[in-house]
């Protein structure tokens, strides 16, 4: 409508001034690579060549003193028998299904409601975003705290924590990181939510009530189909996320108990910089950039989003 | 969030590659004594509270010598991590705080380090100054390579004395039989009788330091420190865990340890609000019990040696722990007299003064003649003649061994008290190390 609008406007004035206009437009030039290349020199400097350093050193063996020294396929042969590395794929790949299935839902629904006009909904809202200002450190420290089995919530709650062993087995150790992930990253995803959901055109919604449809229709009938493009974007960053979630573990879990939530970015850490093999270190590293960039295709590929059509169908 | 962790994710590797770099560069060279700063010698130590007394002493060192000593403080965490990073760069610093032991073997095996025998021979006091169970920590294949620095922190078998007066326990449990009467007696008394730390990982490891030490004697572990893993799978091997299974198993950690840690407060809380009646812990304990209930530390807390265990091997007397820390000597430095020099200050009765103002424990000879001046003479002459008299000071396990094995050590220990492994797997991940 507006450019219409401004193009119409645009005519009256006659074709002269037009020219020299559009000459400056063009010595102007539409987006070129010289346009992208600040960000191509800094993607490149800060994760390309560390990439291929990574990929040079995962054939090392390099404990930080002296040189590293080549030893072939040596590191990929243990890293292949090592039944560690294979768990903590498998351990990532829960924490990002867990992840996708507690948030996506809440975060929808939370976005969806703060996208409306209700009564108080500014100030419920900025309460709910405040994890999302705190550091994943203060978080992680602070729910280790809340969750001491004697002095904590689980001390005051015998009858529904037993013991409260939550950090001492597996499913009550992943059952904690979940948690405190959806606690954490709930707000951000809402955020996201909601500005989309104000994006939809609110004629949708009219039509929808002189057909007769309820709340719960419209929700699923509109809300829901036009935040698809956004469900995905939302999902891809969980996956990236949930692929990288690091310090919650270290400081939660330190990935036990034993290595049962020791997921692959964590034992990329704890290979390289505490056990100082930087060799093994470095070809988790790369198994975890080529799992999360099989991941993020997959996405992309699987909901169309490559082909990037709008998801405001009918305007 | 996703942006932050991919930076720093960015960063970490843009670090590693700097430092392939920085490598590449001096590689071979790792730098002559030439190529060092003029007039400077750097001092890499832990940062944390005991850093008053190293400022103090450089300060002193700094007043009357030429060549001026530079006090790097790398903050505590980072530490071990730090160091590793530059000590083959022309940045490594010329002394440098370390824990002896596997935290210096790598080094001392890349030949980055100056045996201190030389230093001694001239002024024999830089060895015979130190209780000698101290010392032994940082000589490594004969050779001297540290010089005590700091304090000695003794690993105890803490108690609370109102709790066990309650559950009718006269004194500390002497013997292994004595300390599992006193586990059912707690019990009994509705106490967790022993609090642990178990997400903390090391505190549990402390109990298996002590247990293998009295069963086995201290050349079990030195044997396998050495190379001989075969002695993890030892009978007197398999005795010390069944004795660690028989104390689990009887219910003396309570079942929820591995969710408490004792660096939250968890652990040391249990004990001091009276719902624990011993915790295994090394002498901060006490300062520790000090800063956040003065009055049970001074009144309640108490403390005792880890019991004997009947038919064991190993003297009763035998001390786990941190024996101490140590400075040792970059080969490369430029001014190694003015280097002995400052070493020589670690015996000095200001050095020992001042760290037990600041309450520690140093280990010199002379400490003794000080000891009424800390802020808990009893407690510090406890201890003192504990680290006097021990014919062996078992140096933490995962310091003995290089920093390397610390995650293996600490997966496999804790493991084995959640009952994850058996006997067998213990064996076998230790083992594999």
């Amino acid at each position: 409508m507006t450019t219409l609008a401004t193009r119409r406007q645009a005519t009256p004035g006659g074709s002269t001034p037009s020219r020299p206009a559009r000459r400056g437009a063009s010595s102007v030039g539409r987006p070129g690579f010289a346009w992208a290349l600040p960000a191509t020199i800094f993607f490149a400097l800060f994760a390309l060549v560390p990439l291929a350093a990574v990929a040079v050193l995962s054939f090392t063996s390099w404990s930080g003193l002296g040189d590293p020294e080549f030893v072939g396929l040596e590191n990929w042969k243990t890293l292949i028998a090592d039944p560690v590395m294979l768990k903590s794929l498998w351990l990532s790949l829960l924490f990002i299904v867990l992840g996708v299935i507690t948030q996506t839902p809440l975060s929808i629904l939370l976005g969806v409601w703060a996208a409306g006009n209700q009564r108080n909904r500014a100030v419920l809202s900025a309460i709910y975003f405040i994890p999302l200002l705190l550091s994943s450190a203060a978080i992680s420290v602070l729910w280790r705290a809340l969750l001491d089995p004697n002095f904590g919530i689980p001390g005051q709650l015998p009858w529904l924590f037993g013991d409260g062993n939550l950090l001492g087995t597996q499913a009550g150790a992943i059952g904690v990181l979940i948690f405190v992930g959806m606690w954490q990253f709930t707000p951000f995803h809402t955020l996201i939510y909601q500005g989309a959901a104000k994006n939809i055109p609110a004629v949708l919604y009219q039509a929808a009530s002189i057909d007769g449809a309820g709340m719960v229709r419209q929700f699923f009938s509109i809300t829901l189909p036009q935040l698809r493009n956004t469900a995905i974007t939302s999902i891809i960053l969980m996956v990236v996320g949930g692929l990288t979630t690091f310090e919650t573990v270290l400081i939660l879990t330190n990935g036990g108990p034993g290595t049962d939530t020791t997921i692959t970015a964590f034992y990329m850490y704890q290979t390289a910089f505490q056990s100082f093999d930087f060799g093994v270190g470095s070809a988790i590293a790369l198994v975890l950039v080529v799992v999360a960039t099989l991941i993020s295709l997959v996405v992309v590929k699987v909901s169309g989003y490559d082909k990037m059509n709008s998801s405001l169908e009918g305007l | 969030m996703n942006n932050r962790t991919w930076m720093s994710r960015s960063l970490a590797g843009t670090a590693v590659l700097m430092l392939g770099f920085t490598l590449a560069g001096c590689g071979g060279g790792g730098g002559d004594a030439s190529s060092r700063p003029e007039n400077e010698l750097h001092l890499a130590v832990y940062g944390d509270a005991s850093n008053k007394v190293e400022e103090a002493m450089v300060a002193k060192f700094n007043e009357t010598s030429d060549v001026k000593i530079v006090l790097d403080t790398i903050p505590g965490a980072d530490y071990q991590t730090k160091l590793q990073t530059i000590i083959d760069t022309e940045s490594a610093p010329d002394i440098f705080f370390n824990w002896g032991g596997g935290s210096i073997a790598n080094f001392v095996k890349a030949d980055l380090l100056m045996p201190l025998d030389d230093f001694i021979e001239e002024d024999p006091q830089l060895k015979e100054a130190f209780l000698p169970s101290v010392f032994e920590t940082a000589v490594i294949d004969d050779k001297s390579y540290g010089i005590p620095m700091r304090g000695t922190q003794p690993v105890m078998l803490f108690n609370n004395s109102d709790v066990l007066e309650q559950a009718g326990i006269d004194a500390p449990p002497a013997t292994w039989d004595e300390l599992l009467e006193a586990v059912e007696k707690l019990k009994a008394a509705g106490v967790t009788p022993i609090a642990l730390g178990g997400a903390d990982q090391w505190p549990t490891q402390m109990w298996f330091q002590y247990v293998f030490d009295r069963v086995a004697g201290e050349d079990l572990f030195q044997a396998a420190l050495d190379g001989d893993t075969s002695v993890w799978d030892s009978e007197e091997s398999r005795e010390a865990l069944g004795k660690l299974r028989e104390l689990i198993d009887a219910g003396a950690f309570g079942t929820n340890f591995d969710s408490v840690k004792f660096t939250d407060g968890g652990s040391p809380t249990l004990l001091s609000s009276g719902r624990a009646g011993f915790e295994l812990m090394g002498s901060w304990a006490y300062a520790t019990h000090l800063d956040a209930n003065p009055e049970f530390a001074e009144n309640v807390l108490s403390y005792s040696e880890f019991p004997a265990i009947e038919g064991g091997e190993g003297d009763p007397a035998n001390l786990a722990g941190n024996t101490n820390n140590f400075y040792s000597v970059h080969k490369d430095t430029r001014y190694p007299d003015e280097v002995a020099e400052f070493l020589k200050l670690m015996y000095s009765d200001e050095f020992v003064q001042e760290q037990i103002a600041i309450g520690n424990l140093p280990t010199t000879t002379n400490t003794e003649e000080f000891l009424d001046e800390a802020s808990n003479p009893e407690y510090a002459k406890y201890q003192f003649d504990l680290v006097q008299d021990a014919p062996h000071f078992q140096l933490s396990w995962d310091q003995a061994y290089p920093p390397e094995a610390t995650v293996t050590i600490h997966t496999a220990i804790a493991q084995f008290f959640s009952g994850q492994i058996d006997e067998d797997g213990f064996i076998q991940a230790m083992q594999g190390l």
